[in-house]
């Protein structure tokens, strides 16, 4: 803080006790040397005319102590409170993350230098005295979806109402051509517990770097796994022309080519939701789709693949859901294939469709492997295949979906249940 | 329809995925046309039209999108135009450009075969043939 600005806070009420003991020692003390000196000076004489010298002499040296203490007393607090100043300002200086001071008429009272060089103001008389609705056209405050933030919905606004401290992370335009990426902190100052803020500190971490390294690898995982997408497809396509009227050892060598293929096929397409759920990017494409052909096209095709898997479909009643068929058949694979996974060999997994009162509930049941019981075992395996990327994302879509995914187990089986809201019909 | 070969053009940058889809086609008696972009792909079209377009979308030149509606534009829905796109929700702007069909990499042969029958029927003796114009 430059010397002369005053900190924009009211008197704390510590400081005000603390003033009205030293008032109130000075009134003992001031009284009592009155008191004390008078009977003495009563004691020793009677005689009007000298009292009267001494009582004007007292009451001059009272004066010049009561100086004397004064000017100590307010050397000391100045000296103190220069120090605590100027420690302040210059740790607030200092810090690499810009810290912005708003006082309680909810305006800029003072910025650090680190705030003043981030929204690359020409200096801190610039900011100073601007309001949330100036800053928010200066900068073109908005969140990391796009959208404006609107002035009252700033961090160092809301935290004036709101218990603190209130962070968010937000996007910032110092320049047309300049992107800034802050997390921003805000803290109120309040005198009273529950009372209106005296001040406001906001700090502004800059995160724009780590951001673009973020995107930047999210666009790295995204390319790649398009771009996996093609050689998968000739291998696949190649080795399925190697398979059409090829003699059984052969056959055996295609099947585990393309098998192999759609593992590939499925990790890379997990990768991918996986890169858009992180990014927040995951779009959702929901339209009316029949679940039970779309289930039967899935079972189906893991019945084609699995060589030590039965896996059946059931289908109990007719079922319409609101969904992205995409990533309903991207969810409907990662279950069965992680419940063939896990299930002993030999023994079938089925897939049930059914209605549960106003839910769609998919049920998929299988006979676990005993070596899978394991933690260790399950761990490492889930490492190997993908398992805990192919939940993750199976539960995030179920989730978007308004959906539930849960897991039960007895003795002998264990069932994933999957539960989607049903369509609402409109009459006609 | 007459006898002559169903005539398809497959318009993809990767030399190896042109040859793999050409294989299948050929086996199944169409007959294949290539073109490694979008701007090649309007001139064999111009020169003669197939009985279906197998589009891939991320190409040099000129890609698939414009390419569509290039098409589009020039022939109306004379000539059917199937998306082949390792993009995600390809369908909805395949729909948006006007394209037909839909065929996300990686894809099963039968499914491929499935879709350009859909565009180019074969004939009774087992070869494709071109739809009557």
């Amino acid at each position: 803080m430059a010397r002369g600005e005053t900190w924009p806070i009211a008197r704390p009420a510590s400081e005000r006790r603390l003033a009205f003991v030293v008032a109130f020692a000075f009134l003992i003390v001031g009284s009592l040397w009155v008191l004390f000196t008078d009977v003495l000076l009563y004691a020793v004489t009677h005689d009007r005319a000298v009292i009267a010298r001494f009582e004007t002499a007292k009451g001059w040296t009272f004066v010049g102590l009561t100086a004397l203490l004064l000017f100590a007393i307010t050397m000391r607090a100045a000296t103190q409170l220069t120090r605590a100043t100027r420690t302040t300002s210059a740790v607030l200086d200092s810090i690499g993350d810009g810290v912005l001071l708003l006082g309680s008429d909810r305006t800029i009272a003072h910025a650090n230098p680190a705030a003043v060089r981030m929204l690359q103001a020409e200096n801190r008389d610039a900011l100073r005295g601007m309001g949330a609705p100036e800053f928010s056209r200066r900068y073109q405050v908005s969140y990391p979806d796009g959208h404006l933030v609107p002035p009252d919905q700033f961090v160092s606004q809301r935290v004036f109402d709101e218990d603190g401290p209130i962070r968010y992370k937000a996007l910032l335009y110092p320049r047309k051509d300049t992107e800034l990426v802050i997390s921003c902190t805000a803290a109120a100052v309040r005198s009273a517990n529950g009372g209106p803020a005296d001040v406001v500190v906001s700090v502004m971490h800059d995160i724009t770097a780590t951001e673009r390294m973020d995107r930047l690898r999210d666009e790295l995982f995204t390319g790649t796994a398009h771009a996996l997408k093609t050689p998968i497809s000739v291998i696949k396509s190649a080795s399925q022309v190697l398979s059409a009227g090829a003699p059984p050892d052969l056959l055996k060598s295609t099947t585990l080519i393309e098998r192999q293929c759609v593992r590939i096929e499925r990790l890379v397409e997990n990768l991918l939701a996986l890169s858009r759920i992180r990014s927040g990017t995951l779009q959702l494409h929901p339209a009316c789709v029949e679940l039970g052909p779309i289930i039967e096209d899935v079972v189906n095709q893991a019945r084609r693949i699995s060589n030590t898997h039965n896996v059946l479909f059931r289908q109990a009643a007719d079922v319409r859901i609101r969904a992205d068929r995409e990533r309903l058949v991207m969810m409907l694979r990662n279950v069965t294939d992680a419940a063939a996974r896990a299930s002993r060999p030999g023994r079938p997994v089925t897939v049930r469709l059914d209605r549960r009162g106003d839910e769609a509930e998919i049920a998929v049941a299988f006979y676990p492997d005993s070596a899978h019981h394991s933690a260790e075992t399950s761990q490492s395996d889930y490492e190997f295949d993908d398992l805990g990327v192919g939940r993750y994302v199976t539960a995030t879509i179920v989730e978007a979906h308004g959906g539930t995914l849960t897991e039960e187990a007895d003795d002998t089986a264990t069932t994933i249940r999957i539960r989607l809201p049903l369509l609402v019909e409109s009459p006609s | 329809m007459n006898n002559r070969a169903a005539d398809v053009l497959v318009v993809d940058d990767d030399p190896d995925m042109v040859a793999i889809i050409r294989i299948m086609l050929d086996d199944s008696g169409y007959q294949v046309r290539c073109a490694r972009n979008g701007k090649e792909a309007l001139e064999s079209v111009a020169e003669r039209m197939p009985a279906v377009v197998l589009l891939d979308m991320l190409m040099p030149v000129m890609d698939g999108w414009q390419c569509a509606r290039e098409l589009r534009a020039r022939y109306g829905r004379r000539v059917p135009i199937v998306v082949v796109t390792a993009a995600e929700h390809a369908g909805a702007r395949a729909e948006q450009v006007g394209c037909d069909d839909v065929l996300a990499k990686p894809f099963e042969m039968a499914e491929l075969l499935r879709i350009v029958a859909r565009y180019a029927p074969r004939n009774e003796s087992g070869s494709a043939s071109t739809r009557s114009q």
